[in-house]
């Protein structure tokens, strides 16, 4: 289901969803319309604008937050023209997982939507590679990413995105093995108390790469 | 208010008529060289202390004055009548002539008692604090003793050259004497090193206003001293100081009446001569009432709104049912009252409001706190009239601007949604279907197609960036969406130093408060980063008693400084707008940039 007030965009969503071989059971101009269609017949992800009529703040948000409430199963993917950290803290304390927040650019890289998309359905969690990168490369005053090697920084950044350790394994060619060795150095130069849930683990290190 | 009550009036007028048949009468018995300088002192203190009352009536210090002026008159009367020959020579003096040369000798202490007591509580009337206050009876207690004594003996007959005798005789004359000859010296030297302590100790200490009257005064009083000595010294008389007294009058006048009284002249074009922005222009009319109609302090108070119902009450013509709030205020830097307040509220005690009126429309109230007893004249009545035109003009200018700054972050905010309504999301889209085609590509075995398809999408994903970044400089969404935490987080995210950020603004404030502080902060973070190569800045937002207080200061350079048609200036001009202003300290150690947002 796609629910966002710029038509023209929202159609597009829909081919692209249609191309890849998922089916949209519903398209909506409004948070509310798209929860009457929630309702009616959930789907396995609800992808949605996070600006929408009547108030044009956090439409999205609150639609989404409300989908969560009635139907927990339906993954949650929220698009949007900027990200922000302040949003995606929210969606990662708010939700426990099943939800994504991307930069609607990223609908047009048709293969990794539509595996974000999957990710979501699955009840994982799916960050902007933009704000991960905006907030790593902030500067801070003592900064201890500054103790990470360059190969835990990336593995800091897709952590962020929301890969879990299997994922990481496949994006940086390595074994799982080798990637727990990281995750565990970068959680103990950070000060960071491990988390075994992955959506835990997002929130921690947006937490820590906001504070 | 109004100008002398009638009593007071008549009392100085009786006085002044007193005082110049005395004097008048003194000088037609001839003219007696040891005795001149107290008829001057005479009419230069009484004329100067009308002047006082005149002018200040609740100035005390017009009273003391007149006091010094009167008693002098009378001890120069006695003393002329005393001194006039009835005949050419070896004639019996005049009918009571040592009754009336008594009068003119042993008040001497007392008056200079008087005397000095005036100077003791130049120019305000009361003495400097206090602590005075038993300098003063121990002072007095000694004029008191050697006049009672002088009354009794003929001790300082010796030095008038008085050809009359003592009216009383009583034993012992030969004894008092020798030991007043040796009290004398000392108690005048304590008499006169008293005040001379006072009027320095005040002017150690004294605000700026009172310290330009002090100091002529202790140049005038020091040119006398130093006139007397020589005369002492040259002479062996005290004669030449005595008569440079008078001028010491002269500068007393002139400094009370200089003491936060300008002429509506001087305060209006003092006005026109200060810093201009809006915002120190309501300081200088603040200033300038406070100046021209003297008064303990001035508060200017700025229509918000109506007032809550029921509060309304009998305010001065036209304010009635108006809220106000205070914006601007004198002595500078005291404290203003938060919130909203009725006129009723604010002509409470001794304040008193006057509307500050524009095109008929009532803008605010100037209100005044005058001292106890303090009375405005017609002069000046008509001079806070003016002052509040000014006022009313510099109001309505700031409401426009306020209005422009308004109207011009709802334009920016404006089109920062049109772009993202629309050509935002049309340029996603045509990347979406570029992605589409892309893959369509792929399927029909046409790379170099795909490679294209992915070019383009590639370039057009890079002006989107730029576009969203183009709109976030216009108005960032997340100002208007999630208000000035969320921004001034973004900010911080986005800075190239590292920002240490501390926002306490509970809920959300009017927009264009909002706005502004954004700006300050990303202003003076991009001049931290560009300029002043920063290593750390502090950013604090919180909400004050005053409005929202914003500051940013950075560890760097320093060299910040407002320039025409640079940033800094762009944003004071913002400021005053809404009625702030932009605090700004510059040096080796940092760059701090801060202001106060009223938000009523």
């Amino acid at each position: 289901m796609v629910a966002d007030d710029a038509v023209l965009f929202r159609e597009g969503v829909a081919r692209i969803l249609a191309d890849v071989g998922f089916e949209v059971t519903g398209q909506a101009g409004d948070g509310a319309v798209l929860l009457a269609q929630v309702r009616r017949d959930p789907p396995d992800v609800a992808v949605l604008d996070l600006r929408m009529p009547p108030s044009f703040s956090a439409e999205g948000i609150e639609t989404a937050a409300a989908i969560r409430a009635e139907h927990p199963r339906v993954g949650l993917m929220l698009l949007s023209q900027h990200v922000e950290a302040h949003h995606a803290l929210r969606l990662m304390t708010e939700f426990d997982g099943g939800v994504g927040y991307l930069l609607k650019d990223r609908v047009s890289e048709l293969e990794g939507f539509a595996a974000q998309i999957r990710d979501v359905a699955r009840g994982r969690t799916v960050i902007d590679a933009e704000l991960v990168s905006r907030l790593v490369s902030r500067r801070r005053e003592r900064d201890r990413l500054g103790d990470l090697t360059d190969r835990e920084r990336s593995v800091l950044a897709l952590m962020a995105q929301g890969c879990s350790n299997l994922a990481l394994a496949g994006r940086l060619h390595v074994s799982v093995k080798t990637i727990e060795t990281h995750v565990r150095s970068i959680f103990t130069k950070l000060d960071l108390v491990v988390d075994e849930g992955e959506h835990r683990r997002v929130l921690a290190v947006l937490r820590y790469l906001r504070a | 208010m109004s100008e002398p009550g009638p009593g007071l009036r008549a009392g100085a007028v009786a006085v002044g008529v007193a005082v110049a048949g005395l004097v008048g009468a003194g000088a037609a018995l001839g003219l007696h060289v040891g005795n001149v300088h107290n008829g001057l002192i005479a009419v230069s203190f009484t004329a100067a202390g009308l002047v006082v009352l005149r002018s200040r009536p609740g100035n005390r210090e017009g009273r003391l004055l007149t006091a010094t002026g009167a008693a002098h008159a009378v001890m120069y009367a006695g003393r002329q009548y005393a001194l006039h020959p009835a005949a050419p020579s070896g004639a019996a003096p005049p009918p009571g002539a040592d009754w009336a040369g008594w009068i003119g000798v042993w008040p001497l202490p007392l008056v200079m008692v008087l005397a000095g007591y005036t100077l003791m509580c130049f120019p305000t009337g009361r003495l400097p604090s206090p602590g005075w206050r038993p300098v003063a009876v121990l002072m007095t207690a000694l004029g008191a003793a050697m006049a009672l004594v002088s009354a009794l003996w003929p001790v300082e007959y010796a030095r008038t050259g008085l050809p009359v005798g003592p009216p009383l005789q009583l034993p012992g004359a030969a004894g008092v004497t020798a030991v007043f000859d040796v009290v004398r010296p000392v108690g005048y030297l304590l008499l006169q090193g008293i005040w001379v302590a006072c009027v320095i100790a005040r002017l150690a200490r004294s605000p700026r206003e009172e310290a330009r009257p002090l100091r002529g005064l202790v140049i005038t009083a020091g040119a006398g001293a130093l006139v007397m000595v020589a005369g002492v010294a040259i002479w062996g008389s005290p004669r030449a100081g005595l008569l440079a007294v008078p001028l010491t009058a002269v500068a007393a006048t002139v400094g009370v009446l200089r003491l936060r009284r300008a002429t509506p002249y001087e305060a209006l074009s003092r006005l026109a001569g200060g810093p201009a922005s809006p915002a120190n222009l309501l300081d200088g009319v603040c200033a300038a009432v406070a100046d021209g109609v003297g008064g303990r302090g001035v508060v200017l108070w700025v229509a918000t709104g109506p007032a809550p119902a029921g509060t309304g009450g009998t305010g001065p013509a036209g304010t009635n049912g108006t809220a106000l709030t205070a914006v601007s205020g004198w002595p500078a830097g005291r404290a203003l009252a938060a919130g909203p307040r009725t006129p009723d509220e604010i002509a409470v005690g001794r304040w008193s409001v006057t509307p500050v009126v524009h095109d008929g429309q009532v803008l605010g109230v100037i209100a005044l706190e005058v001292a106890p007893g303090e009375e405005l004249s017609p002069a000046e009545r008509r001079l806070l009239g003016e002052l509040s035109a000014q006022a009313g003009l510099v109001l309505r200018l700031q409401t426009s601007a306020h209005r422009l700054v308004t109207a011009q972050d709802e334009a920016r905010r404006r089109i920062e949604r049109d772009l993202h309504d629309g050509v935002q999301q049309r340029l996603v889209t045509v990347a979406a279907d570029l992605g589409r085609l892309a893959r369509a590509a792929t399927a029909a075995g046409q790379e170099p197609l795909r490679q294209q398809a992915d070019a383009v999408r590639g370039d057009l994903l890079a002006a989107t960036a730029e576009l969203r970044e183009l709109a976030r400089g216009l108005h960032p969404a997340v100002l208007t969406q999630d208000g000035l935490e969320a921004a001034l987080g973004q900010v911080a995210d986005r800075s190239a130093v590292p920002v240490r950020l501390t926002v306490a603004v509970p809920g959300r404030l009017p927009a264009a408060v909002e706005a502004t502080a954004y700006f300050l902060v990303s202003e003076a973070l991009a001049n931290a980063v560009k300029h002043a190569g920063a290593q750390l800045v502090r950013v604090d937002a919180r909400v004050a008693p005053g409005g929202l207080a914003v500051s940013v200061a950075d560890d760097g350079a320093g060299g910040a400084q407002v320039l025409p048609g640079g940033g800094l200036e762009g944003l004071a001009d913002r400021l005053a707008a809404l009625g702030a202003r932009l605090e700004l300290s510059s040096g080796p150690d940092g760059t701090r940039i801060g202001t106060v947002i009223p938000c009523g």
